[in-house]
């Protein structure tokens, strides 16, 4: 037998609320498969099985929030005795057939989870359907909490119920807190510049690939210019403390990542300052991976000096990104774009076509004006054009 | 555990209303089913009770047709009945719904088990006697259906003979000259207006201030009235000290009251549960003070996976139908599907007298007793043309709805009926208060006419606010 423990989920974080667990008891697992899955205040994870066998008990329920330590369930040997679920009926030779294939599952005790408002008396649904209400959303008082016709009018009288109320995911619930606490912190400026993008039109040329093959996107390209213009600007990757600017002399750079149904992360790709090309498209793939997988740790959220947001669709011109505390300012990408441009030839300025790009940038206004920050965007523009796509991949 | 304990899906104890249904139910749903009868499937209800009793009650119904055809212009002579072909015909009804259930069991794979069967630990079901003793099953899921016998009365031995009860009534061949019943609710009343129809002299011995103590007063003294006037006769507040047989049948003493001497007397004193050596040891199933089983509206008792349904429920009607419909609460809650449990105060009630009784929701005492502000209106059937037609203008219909605060009628409480044909005419009172509809609401609803059922809509109409005919 194994016990399973909420494992350490990076420094600062004593504690976690299970939100699913992917197993039931009586289920085999194996090792390292994906057994339960976890939210923090910083991340929700998927935690794995640390061990082959049976799930035999489940100790911490969905919902239960549970220290770092604790011992959330049990696992037990497949061919063990405790491996079998230990009802009486198990061992007990069959002589008739039990169920015909079609006969439906029973679960050891009942569900009582049934969807309530399902029956309701037609009299009861025509009040809920005049006053807009749906059934689901009323407390029933009758008979295992079914909709009377009191119920009904009370929740008519209460007013239509097309507002549905959805209690915010953890996700949710953690991107609302930090952004409130960011708008009051932080007065934000904001600045947009459009660039040159013609670099894209030679990443589509060699491949929009690394030389080994890893996906170059349009993300790490203004990533790699954007940390080459901080050490230009190496106020914009600092942090306010009191009186005092702390300038970081190391660059993390925390990426944005949209979570479903709603709700962000913001990963980080520490000590971004000296890497190249290749080597931050490697980082970030690794990193969106985790995201995608929910591999990704507490360590992996902590400790950004800076924030890069891509663009949220094709079509988005610039967004404009709130500050990821205690960072003083944040790049926000827009889609490339093709563009007919006005270029200088012999002289002659032509029409042809090409690509552009608009650059903004979040600032905190108390440590910074829109002068350096447009100056800063203008500079990541210059960087990125003079990437050289080709010998950097 | 025995080795050769063979496992079910559902096992179920007891073979009456609440144990076939619950097994027919649950085999339809494709569940292994195991019935475990010490009698013949059908229980009490069929072979004991509701059936044999309308049966009887038809018969009476038939003489008074006989009697009242001079009246349509035919020429008869006096009946006379011959009993003992009343009883043979009961039977053969008895005997064709027993082998139409029987075959409906069989059809859907049920294995049906002859002995007293016997809960013990782990939901193991053992046979103690009968054709398949010594069986023990294993049920994944049990259901306790052991239903419920008469009560009896300290003093009055049952002998068959002077001293019956419903048991032993439903067999008799010849009926007695004089029969006093003790207990004047449903079950005596019935017994009372068959035995007064067909020729007895009846003395009802009831307890309480008035008979049918369950229904509302109204209704309750339209069958009161009917029954005095046939010469039945009606000791209320009644104290039984005991009784002194002799060869012509026995005496009754009463507290207070001269003594009655009559042929018969038969015991209607209510039912008592038969749970006395339903479970074994560490069942975890909890019994009540009075033997009956505890369990919630789900119907599952304190052990898991054992269920109970009928009358061996705590603090339910003992009704067949309300077995059936626990019955169908405890499979489809097995299922894990969704079902609405059995709202115990709006179950329809039908009492088979003459006249008949029928109703379902809130009695106009139960609903100021419980804080409702009420209206109440009500319609003879002496005004129904299909009434007197039939010749039969006895009776009531009273229906109590919540009083709005604008003093008109909201939803519908309680529908309560006395009459010709109530109990087939309650369905449409029982949709309405289930629904949760209002006076209004159920008043624009139209009732065929001529039809016994007008009195209903005509009472509906005059709670919305205007009646037609009456007030």
């Amino acid at each position: 037998m194994a016990d399973v423990t909420l494992p350490s989920l990076g420094e600062s974080v004593t504690e976690g609320i299970i939100t699913r667990w992917m197993k039931n008891v009586g289920d085999v697992v194996e090792r390292d498969e994906p057994l339960f899955e976890i939210s923090t205040d910083k991340v929700d994870s998927e935690l794995p099985s640390p061990a082959a066998g049976v799930l035999l008990k489940i100790l911490a329920n969905e919902g239960d929030t549970v220290g770092v330590g604790a011992v959330v369930a049990v696992i037990g040997e497949l061919d063990g005795s405790t491996a079998s679920p230990a009802t009486p009926v198990a061992d007990a030779p069959v002589a008739a057939p039990i169920q015909s294939a079609s006969a439906p599952s029973l679960s050891a005790s009942a569900s009582m989870s049934f969807e309530k408002g399902l029956v309701v008396s037609p009299i009861v649904r025509r009040i809920l359907d005049g006053g807009g209400v749906d059934a689901r959303a009323v407390q029933g008082t009758g008979p295992g909490g079914s909709v009377t016709r009191r119920d009904a009018e009370t929740a008519v009288a209460n007013g239509p119920t097309d507002d549905v109320p959805i209690a915010l995911t953890p996700g949710m619930r953690r991107m609302a807190h930090h952004m409130v606490d960011s708008v009051r912190t932080s007065p934000h400026g904001f600045v947009a510049v459009e660039v040159d993008a013609s670099v894209f039109i030679k990443l589509e040329a060699v491949g929009r690939t690394t030389t080994d093959g890893t996906p170059i996107n349009d993300e790490a390209l203004v990533a790699l210019a954007a940390v080459r213009a901080l050490a230009e600007f190496d106020f914009f990757n600092a942090t306010v403390a009191g009186d005092d600017l702390i300038i970081h002399r190391t660059i993390n750079l925390g990426f944005v990542r949209s979570l479903q149904p709603a709700g962000m992360l913001v990963p980080v790709v520490h000590a971004a300052g000296g890497l190249t090309l290749r080597a931050l498209a490697h980082r970030l793939n690794d990193l969106s991976d985790r995201v995608e997988s929910r591999q990704l740790t507490t360590d992996d959220l902590l400790g950004g000096t800076f924030s890069l947001l891509a663009a949220p669709t094709p079509s988005t011109l610039v967004a404009m990104p709130l500050l990821i505390q205690p960072n003083v300012a944040a790049l926000s990408v827009g889609a490339v774009r093709h563009a007919a441009v006005v270029v200088l030839r012999d002289g002659v300025e032509i029409v042809e076509p090409g690509r552009r790009l608009v650059l903004g940038l979040s600032f905190d206004h108390r440590v910074a004006d829109p002068v350096s920050a447009a100056k800063y965007l203008e500079r990541v523009g210059e960087l990125l054009a003079a990437i050289d796509v080709n010998a950097e991949r | 555990m025995a080795p050769e304990s063979k496992q079910f899906d559902v096992v179920v104890i007891g073979g009456g209303p609440g144990g076939y249904a619950a097994a027919l139910y649950a085999a339809a749903a494709g569940l292994s089913v195991a019935l475990i009868e010490r009698d013949k499937v059908g229980g009490t209800c069929l072979h004991r009770g509701c059936i044999p009793a309308k049966e009887f009650l038809e018969t009476a119904h038939v003489l008074r047709t006989i009697e009242h055809a001079g009246a349509f212009g035919f020429t008869t002579s006096a009946p006379t009945v011959d009993f003992a072909v009343s009883q043979n015909r009961k039977n053969e009804v008895v005997d064709q719904l027993h082998k139409g259930l029987s075959g409906l069991l069989k059809g859907r794979k049920i294995e049906v088990l002859d002995g007293t069967g016997r809960l013990d630990a782990n939901n193991t079901v053992s046979v103690l006697d009968g054709a398949d003793a010594g069986a023990t099953l294993i049920g994944k899921n049990v259901i306790l259906a052991s239903g419920s016998v008469p009560r009896t009365l300290p003093g009055f031995d049952v002998d068959g003979t002077i001293i019956l009860t419903s048991d032993e009534f439903l067999a008799l061949s010849a009926l007695p000259a004089s029969a006093a019943v003790i207990g004047g609710g449903a079950i005596g009343c019935e017994f009372a207006s068959m035995l007064s129809d067909m020729g007895s002299k009846v003395t009802i011995v009831e307890g309480l201030p008035s008979i049918l103590a369950g229904c509302d007063t109204e209704v309750a003294s339209v069958v009161q009235r009917s029954f005095k006037k046939r010469g039945i006769d009606i000791v209320s507040n009644a104290k039984v000290i005991g009784h002194t047989p002799s060869t012509t049948g026995t005496t009754l003493h009463l507290d207070g009251v001269e003594d009655l001497h009559v042929e018969m007397v038969i015991v209607s004193v209510g039912r008592r549960p038969r749970t006395q050596g339903l479970l074994g040891e560490a069942t975890g199933v909890e019994l009540d003070e009075r033997g009956f089983v505890v369990a919630d509206e789900y119907m599952r008792t304190a052990a898991p996976n054992v269920f109970a349904v009928g009358d061996v429920v705590a603090g339910t009607p003992q009704l067949a139908h309300v077995g059936f419909a626990e019955a169908i609460v405890a499979i489809k809650t097995i299922l894990g599907e969704v079902t609405v449990p059995v709202n115990y105060d709006r179950v329809p009630w039908a009492i088979y007298t003459n006249p008949e009784v029928a109703f379902c929701g809130l009695t106009e005492a139960a609903a100021k007793e419980r804080g409702y502000n009420v209206i109440v209106k009500k319609d003879p059937f002496a005004g129904n043309g299909r009434a007197r037609i039939i010749g039969d203008t006895e009776g009531v219909v009273k229906i109590i709805a919540e009083k709005n605060a604008d003093g008109t009628a909201g939803q519908l409480l309680g529908v309560h009926m006395a009459g010709p044909w109530v109990t087939e005419q309650l369905g449409a009172g029982y949709f309405a208060v289930n629904w949760e509809a209002t006076a209004s609401e159920a008043a624009a609803l139209i009732q065929p006419h001529p039809s016994l059922s007008e009195t209903f809509g005509e009472t509906l109409l005059a709670l919305a606010g205007r009646g037609l005919h009456v007030g």
